[in-house]
């Protein structure tokens, strides 16, 4: 049985529309137009226990709203939906003693506290007994390596540290599921890191599943095995995170230094020479039309080579295409 | 039961801890609250200087009735700070937080929240009892235990009313000029004689703006016991508080969240 399965979930909203300046205040104040909104078409998935899962989309795409349906935030307009075996709006206190939270644009940890006092409050929220308390506490303060900040107010860590300590607090009671959304906006490479490998730690210490929405492709890349990417409202991929690689990373970049001079006209059959100098070459090839082989012989008997870089575009470009794809197909 | 308690407890002592990191603003807002409702009050001792009573009321029942409406207003909202301000939670979708986690929402949005000036409130209420207390002579156990039972009213007719009202934010949206209004209602309406009204007036006291059931009804209760006051100030504490728990997690189905950043103070 998944931990997660979702069945054909839909979520509209209603928005007022008005248009600009005092005149359109007025009309909206006596006849006001209402657009229905539509933030979940319909998905469905499934997620296994102790998986780590991407669910992965723009601005927008109703990453947040299909989170908030699955924590009991939101009831759904339609659908089905099932976590740990409850459904989370009509049961969603039970389900919250299974589950952790966390939203990246929401904290949780009292501001003007240190982050400790805010664990104790959540041991008497969940119930969690205060030896046990204690040694949870001291256990995730070792793994998320926030010993030194738990006595410090929240007002004065820096932003990585405070969503360590976030993440940590909706680890307390030991939750089977993690949902994280957006855990890592505003943060800088090295903290964006440093929670990533934390994430890690405790799916592998404690088989905590994880559902993560981002719309940084690159903590998906790093956590998840399986990703779903979801535009609109919908589900656009779902697959292995290798397989969205494989499939859609076939375009190579190459980066080519020569130590002689190069001729202006300078080319390879199939390949998009995308900047030429006196010395090197920038281009590209499509791998399935153009054999990578071929390309790398041309290369060497061009001239003396310095130096050659093959790279591949990164996933969030991957994803670009995607995005594109499925708005070209919508219009 | 318990386990909400001890919730409670946790809540109440974390909102403490928070408020006290700003001592110093903490004792001010609290003595300054406390010096506000002493001016506004001397308006009072002026006017009782010149006409002795208006209709049976004299200065010693307005400081019985400050005693119970600054002694209710001030522990309601130190206890249960949110629901001044539930309106603007609802409508910023700050919910979400509460939704999140393994507890009734009311209860613990409501609790989630000190007014550090309600501090002021509170001793000032005291204070006020105490001397409505000497002026009258009349001290005892049981008139404790009166005032305590009529706090308890106020506090429960208050904090129904002002979630009821600010619940309405689930169904208009933006509510704020409506939920200022009705807390200036009441707690105006609150601090005047019962005496002064009749008729349409007293009615609408006793259900609109429920002002009655949080000052001049207790503060004769705690002056003398009456069962039948007892049972009326009892009936109110209960309807009220039904009302406001109805309406909200009605409107809470209407909820829709937001994107807005917040922060948990």
């Amino acid at each position: 049985m998944p931990a997660i399965s979702v069945s054909n979930l839909r979520k509209t909203f209603q928005t007022k529309r008005k248009a600009a300046g005092i005149r359109g205040s007025l009309r909206a104040l006596w006849r006001p137009t209402w657009q229905t909104v539509d933030a979940v078409r319909g998905i469905s998935f499934a997620m296994q226990e102790g998986e780590l899962l991407g669910f992965i989309g723009p601005n927008g795409a109703g990453k947040s709203t299909t989170i908030k349906i699955l924590t009991g935030i939101l009831h759904p307009s339609s659908g089905e939906a099932s976590v740990l075996g409850y459904v989370p709006w009509r049961q969603r206190q039970a389900l919250a003693f299974q589950i952790g939270s966390v939203f990246g644009q929401r904290p949780q940890l009292w501001y003007h506290l240190p982050a400790v006092d805010t664990f104790y409050l959540f041991g008497k929220i969940y119930e969690v007994e205060d030896a046990a308390l204690r040694r949870r506490i001291a256990f995730l303060a070792e793994a998320f390596e926030i010993e030194d900040l738990l006595e410090t107010p929240v007002r004065k860590l820096s932003l990585g540290q405070r969503m360590r300590c976030e993440v940590a607090a909706s680890l307390l009671h030991k939750p089977r599921i993690l949902l994280l959304d957006e855990p890592s906006i505003g943060l800088d490479v090295v903290a964006k890191q440093r929670l990533r490998e934390t994430i890690q730690r405790m799916n592998a210490l404690e088989g905590v599943g994880v559902l993560l929405t981002s719309h940084d492709a690159g903590d998906i890349e790093a956590l998840c095995k399986r990703v779903i990417i979801i535009n609109h409202g919908e589900i656009v991929y779902r697959d292995k995170v290798s397989a969205l690689k494989r499939r859609y990373l076939t375009v190579k970049y190459v980066d080519v230094r020569y130590n002689e001079q190069l001729p202006p006209d300078f080319s390879l059959p199939g390949v998009e020479m995308l900047k030429v100098g006196r010395y090197g070459a920038k281009m590209r090839f499509d791998a399935r039309a153009t054999p990578v082989e071929p390309v790398i012989s041309g290369l060497a008997s061009a001239g003396s080579l310095a130096d050659v870089t093959v790279s591949e575009p990164s996933l969030e470009d991957v994803i670009r295409t995607i995005y594109a794809r499925a708005e070209a197909e919508n219009a | 039961m318990i386990r909400h308690l001890s919730f409670l407890m946790a809540l109440w002592k974390t909102n403490l801890l928070s408020a006290m990191e700003y001592r110093i603003s903490f004792l001010t807002q609290m003595i300054g609250m406390m010096l506000n409702n002493a001016i506004y009050f001397v308006f009072w001792i002026i006017f009782f200087a010149r006409f002795e009573q208006i209709n049976g009321w004299g200065l010693v029942d307005m400081f019985f009735l400050f005693g119970v409406v600054a002694t209710g207003f001030g522990a309601g909202t130190f206890l249960f700070g949110n629901s001044v301000r539930l309106s603007s939670i609802i409508a910023q979708g700050q919910l979400d937080y509460y939704l999140s986690l393994p507890r009734p929402v009311l209860l613990h949005v409501l609790a989630s929240r000190s007014i550090a000036s309600s501090a002021g409130d509170f001793v000032y209420g005291l204070l006020s009892f105490a001397v409505a207390v000497v002026f009258s002579g009349a001290f005892s156990g049981l008139l404790l235990l009166r005032f305590a039972l009529a706090c308890l009213g106020a506090i429960a007719v208050l904090i129904g009313f002002f979630t009821l009202v600010q619940s309405l934010t689930f169904w208009i949206g933006n509510s704020s000029l409506l939920t200022t209004n009705a807390f200036n209602a009441i707690i105006t309406f609150s601090l005047y004689p019962i005496t002064l009204f009749d008729g349409t007036a007293k009615l609408l006291l006793f259900t609109i703006i429920p002002a009655a059931f949080v000052g001049a009804l207790p503060a004769e209760f705690v002056r003398q016991f009456d069962l039948g006051q007892l049972i009326q100030i009892s009936a109110g504490a209960v309807l009220f508080l039904a009302l406001a728990v109805l309406i909200f997690y009605r409107g809470l189905r209407r909820y829709e969240s937001g994107s807005a950043i917040q922060v948990r103070m």
